[in-house]
């Protein structure tokens, strides 16, 4: 970690910002809801169970301000669409963090408002302000079961979301999430046992909403709560509408490293480079709706996703397509060692092949997108310094193209310089990514605009050793990557690299004509591990001067 | 992607259940009451519930000295021992046994269930039995820490 807790939270102004209004509304609506209940004069009788009903309610409101915010960050396409407008203002990419933040709160002002209730009702009990059991209305009365019920969802939501067990088994997380549907129902009706009444009798009625809100004077949070969960219906519908517009799988490449290339062919699918999108092919499996970064550039004909077979849904798709798992693994096996002793220039890891489609034919596909993501603004910097980890390195493959794209076109905006950092593990297995690097590579005109920089952490043994130290010397291609640019050895130091930069464009070495005088922004793409990402994070700050501005940005995938 | 390995999922589930027990206990010190009271129970305003006199055992263990409260505290605080791990027991046979997990779980939905506030926590707990059950059945095996970096695949 390094920073501490409090510099993290507090000393970031954005950050600051963020946590002072959300944990400040929450607190704001507990001070709310406990004083409006306590000074109610209509609740008298309810306010004899003292302290415990106003925490419940208070607690009650912040979680429909909770539940509330729930669903927003949710809403990807309205996100997608206002992401331009709003970057400035907080960051959109970070959905996903906010709903969590939102349910880690959720969690904890669950149990104040549980616990609360559980007081009340043994209290109502006891003193009988109310002639009935707890029990009756912990489970018989609308209020209670409910509650129940979205606890026991959230033990169930909360348990199969944690990021070890979404990694091992998405579809576990992706159908628990669901749950979600009747987590809202419950929460609408969950004040319809009506609790909170000055009458004796709960006041049920007959029509919408069912109870008799001159009586039940709750804080009718469903009226507010509900509205997310009407914009996220549309947004579901909206994407369905969407999925079924006309899709065409039009070509299935298998690379040799294991991953199937599926291009397809949707003529109302527009993106920007660096995209991603939901991939869905009913024959495999008729609900689940997959992510995957777009590596094929906008001016490409086609949309291309490439799809390592790691789980069960792909594995189930490459047996599908015909590029079952013992194909793809004998071609990697091939591979992994023609890496080594591979002498043509061009070598056998860029070659693909096409799978046969006379044989049986393509699956129909349905894909959903495009969703945001920051590399979208690469050509408003002036350099871009483009870090793809491992697999992290597929947004990449959109935006190098795209990049490559527009250079021929001399569109380049405002970016006058392109470094890309690529650090993986073991470089053979990506080998479809080499293929496009050679070709972005060899299309090069200014050896200077773009910077192909290739780290390999594994660990090196002797025979690669010496056939590096025997094949590199000399040679116009990197023996294991098959390009001009050298591979290098181990982790990057991203201080060193980001101070020379640095210190290069002070002295007006690096950008032609842009020297200390000019403000220059140095735009940080990544996409990859977070430990990795926090460091070059850091580095970007540490070196961030006056004219220099060094911004990062992180993908998610 | 890839298969739900069933015991990590468990833990998860174990370790929520037996915190909201810990924290339902505690509460249940302070009001105190049995859960089933209400079969063969009367209500009396004023006055309230009063309990059958079948169950004056259980209002004793309950009521006039929490000892349920305590003893589901204890089972609750030896699960999350167990799954967090604590540090005296990483890697031992009962850190690594299923069947020691759903023994305890089942005594703790057991006690658990008695009072009051832990009804939630004994059902959670179930889920947690029964999640281990089905790890069982599938043959998994817990590892050794190292080697469980949730990756995907087999367990």
């Amino acid at each position: 970690m390094g920073e501490s807790w409090f510099r993290r939270e507090f000393l970031t102004p954005r950050r600051a910002v963020f946590n002072v209004l959300f944990y400040g509304l929450q607190l704001a609506f507990f001070a709310y809801g406990w004083w409006a209940q306590e000074t109610n004069k209509k609740l008298s009788a309810l306010n004899a169970l003292k302290w415990s009903v106003w925490v419940s309610r208070g607690a009650g409101l912040v979680l429909a301000f909770l539940a509330g915010c729930m669903l927003l960050p949710m809403l990807r396409n309205v996100i997608r669409v206002i992401r331009p407008k709003v970057a400035f203002l907080f960051p959109a990419d970070e959905n996903i963090w906010f709903h969590r933040q939102a349910a880690y709160a959720m969690a904890f002002w669950s149990m104040v408002h549980a616990t609360a209730h559980y007081v009340n009702f043994y209290n109502v009990e006891r003193t009988q302000v109310r002639p009935e059991f707890a029990l009756d209305v912990h489970y018989t009365q609308a209020g209670g079961i409910t509650g129940h019920f979205m606890l026991l969802i959230m033990v169930l939501m909360y348990t199969t979301a944690h990021h070890k067990i979404r990694h091992q088994c998405f579809e576990a997380f992706w159908y628990t999430h669901h749950l979600a549907f009747f987590f809202f129902i419950a929460l609408w009706t969950h004040a319809d046992g009506c609790f909170v009444r000055d009458s004796t009798g709960p006041a049920y009625t007959d029509t919408f909403p069912f109870y008799d809100p001159k009586f039940c004077l709750g804080y009718e949070s469903w009226r507010f709560t509900i509205w997310p969960g009407i914009a996220y219906f549309f947004e579901r519908v909206w994407r369905e509408i969407r999925a079924r517009r006309a899709t065409r799988l039009s070509k299935v490449l298998v690379h040799p490293s294991g991953a199937m290339e599926l291009r397809i062919v949707k003529p109302s699918f527009k993106y920007v480079a660096g995209q991603w999108l939901f991939i869905q092919i009913p024959e495999v499996s008729r609900y689940q709706w997959h992510p995957f970064t777009i590596t094929s550039a906008p001016e490409d004909p086609y949309v291309s996703v490439h799809i390592r077979q790691v789980g069960d849904w792909t594995y189930a798709l490459g047996d599908r397509i015909g590029a079952g798992p013992s194909v793809v693994s004998a071609m990697t096996k091939a591979a992994m060692a023609g890496a080594e002793k591979d002498d043509s220039i061009y070598g056998m890891r860029g070659d693909f092949v096409e799978v046969d489609t006379s044989v049986r034919s393509l699956p129909e596909v349905r894909i959903d997108g495009p969703y945001g993501a920051p590399a979208e603004d690469v050509f408003n910097v002036e350099v871009a310094v483009l870090v793809g980890a491992g697999i992290g390195v597929t947004p990449f493959a959109s935006i190098l193209k795209h990049i490559w794209y527009r250079q021929k076109k001399g569109a380049l905006q405002s970016l006058k310089r392109v470094e890309f950092f690529w650090v993986c593990r073991d470089a053979p297995s990506f080998g479809w990514f080499q293929t496009l690097l050679q070709e972005v590579e060899a299309a090069q005109v200014d050896p200077n605009f773009l910077r192909i920089n290739i780290y390999l952490t594994q660990k090196v043994n002797e025979d690669m050793m010496w056939n590096i130290a025997v094949n590199d010397a000399g040679a116009e291609y990197d023996p294991l990557t098959l390009l001009r640019t050298r591979t290098m050895f181990g982790r990057p130091d991203w201080q060193g690299i980001y101070a020379r930069m640095k210190q290069a464009i002070e002295v007006g070495q690096y950008l032609p004509g842009i020297n200390e005088q000019l403000k220059t922004t140095v735009g940080t793409y990544f996409c990859g591990p977070p430990v990795l990402g926090r460091a070059i994070h850091e580095a970007c700050k540490e070196n961030t001067t006056a004219n220099i501005n060094f911004t990062f940005a992180k993908e998610h995938f | 992607m890839g298969n739900l390995i069933w015991h990590e999922w468990a833990r998860y589930v174990a370790i929520t259940a037996s915190v909201y027990t810990i924290w339902a206990a505690f509460e249940g010190i302070y009001f105190r009451k049995f859960f089933w009271d209400f079969i063969g129970g009367i209500l009396r305003a004023p006055g309230g519930l009063q309990p059958s006199p079948n169950v004056s055992f259980f209002v004793t263990i309950i009521v006039k000295a929490p000892i349920i409260q305590i003893l589901s505290m204890l089972t609750g605080a030896t699960l999350v021992a167990i799954e967090y791990p604590a540090p005296f027991l990483k890697g031992t046979s009962i850190h690594r046994s299923f069947v020691a997990r759903i023994v305890l779980l089942i005594l703790h939905a057991f006690i658990a269930v008695l009072f009051y506030q832990g009804t939630n926590g004994a059902l959670y707990a179930l889920i947690a039995a029964m999640a281990y059950t089905r790890a069982i059945m599938l043959g998994e095996t817990m590892e050794e820490a190292k080697n469980n970096r949730g990756r995907g695949g087999q367990a």
